[in-house]
């Protein structure tokens, strides 16, 4: 682990047991969820064709991702193991429609632009997969983190997506037009769905390239010992 | 039996905390959600009827204005949605919503007229799933604009109304349809074909 954030681990270490600043590391940049995990990447095509759509997403599954975490992590000495799935979702689901209802009420536009995307989030694996694999086995305010930093690591790459498909697919960006349509032909493959693949793509063979590794397993371990 | 009982419990209690959490939030926001799903539909009417708005409307102004200004009447089998500005006798414009199958989903819609009841003043699509970028396209200003000094009856003054094939329209009643959506254009221009009759025949 580098060393700045060594140091960033010790500020709030008291409360989390030192294990702050490598959980935000490994859910941000070392595990993003979507180039490393490759998780969540029907909503990442889906609602990347434009920036502010990105942002607005990846801000709510910060905020369902943190609070699932919260409440999975506090229940999980309670949780009958047999229902556990259940109970996760449910709880998961809980926090999307209430967001979902919010967006609707006060940000209308976005939700019309979003549809069904928001309450697919209840089905989001990245969501559930931090749920499971890390709230039922780590304390509250560390589960926290965690899904705060698996909610950043998919908002940075759905903003890096939606400014490529936004700025070549209609010449804006956030809706302010950056490439004239006098003089530039906006390119309809990157408005649709096969955009984002082909962006998706490249960013992570880029990061993996960067990274000299494969992405696989194996590259991991030895990136660790 | 004891873990059983605990399971059923913890169901219970999760259940119950989950829905009282989602139904406090409900009744919050359901004032806010439907005066937004209101003006959505107001903003519709009123732009295509085009009632002048002041920039940065809010909903409630919106509704007030369609309130002040748009009087519904029913005629035939059709509801008409006469626009008077205060201190006008006759009305301005009326407006005849419509709708029909699209390619993914149901498309809705409002025309509206000059008081000849012929001449078009303006068309809004407020509920379309058509493909992004290429049907969607009927939603943006355009498409829209192609209607501009068109009407709903040929020049042989039959009524009806065509979306042609795109740079193919020549008529008083035709409009040219989007590239690469023929699809959506046809069903668009069925609706307005099979509405354009109906207002007619009235």
């Amino acid at each position: 682990m580098p060393d700045y954030l060594q140091s960033k681990a010790g500020g709030c270490g008291g409360l989390c047991g030192g294990k702050c600043g490598s959980t935000m590391h490994d859910g941000v940049i070392r595990n993003n969820p979507i180039i490393h995990q490759v998780l969540g990447v029907c909503s990442a095509l889906a609602v990347t064709g434009k920036l502010e759509n990105a942002l607005v997403m990846g801000a709510a599954l910060v905020f369902v991702s943190a609070m699932s975490n919260a409440f999975v992590s506090l229940l999980r000495h309670q949780m009958p193991r047999r229902i556990r799935m259940i109970v996760e979702v449910a709880i998961i689901a809980t926090f999307v429609i209430l967001f979902d209802q919010l967006l609707k009420a006060f940000y209308w536009d976005m939700s019309k632009q979003l549809g069904p995307y928001v309450g697919l989030i209840i089905t989001n694996c990245i969501v559930m997969g931090r749920a499971e694999a890390f709230a039922t086995q780590n304390p509250p305010l560390l589960s926290i983190v965690d899904g705060v930093a698996n909610g950043i690591g998919y908002m940075i790459i759905l903003a890096l997506i939606a400014i490529f498909r936004e700025l070549l697919g209609a010449g804006t960006l956030l809706g302010y037009t950056v490439l004239s349509t006098s003089w530039y032909a906006p390119n309809l493959l990157m408005a649709l769905a096969p955009g984002a693949f082909f962006t998706a793509g490249f960013l992570i063979w880029i990061i993996n390239a960067l990274r000299g590794g494969t992405g696989l397993p194996a590259d991991k371990k030895r990136e660790d010992s | 039996m004891k873990s059983t009982l605990h399971t059923l419990l913890f169901a219970a209690v999760l259940g119950v905390v989950c829905s009282t959490l989602l139904v406090t939030a409900n009744l919050f926001t359901a004032p806010y959600q439907e005066a937004n799903r209101k003006a959505d539909q107001v903003r519709n009417y009123l732009a295509a009827l085009d009632v002048p708005i002041p920039e940065n409307a809010s909903a409630s102004d919106l509704i007030a204005i369609f309130e002040r200004t748009i009087r519904p009447v029913r005629q035939g089998g059709l509801e008409r949605y006469e626009y008077r500005p205060e201190g006008a006798d006759a009305p301005q414009a009326v407006a005849v919503a419509f709708a029909g199958p699209g390619v993914w989903g149901p498309i809705e819609g409002v025309l509206a007229l000059e008081p000849d009841m012929a001449r078009i003043r303006g068309i809004r699509f407020f509920k379309q799933e058509e493909t992004p970028g290429l049907g969607g396209e009927i939603a943006t200003e355009g498409f829209l604009k192609r209607f501009n000094e068109k009407q709903i009856v040929a020049a042989d003054g039959t009524p009806g109304f065509r979306v042609r094939k795109p740079g193919a329209a020549d008529g008083p009643n035709e409009v040219d349809g989007i590239t690469g959506a023929t699809m959506t254009s046809e069903r668009v221009g069925t609706m307005l074909d099979a509405l354009a009759k109906r207002i007619r025949e009235d």
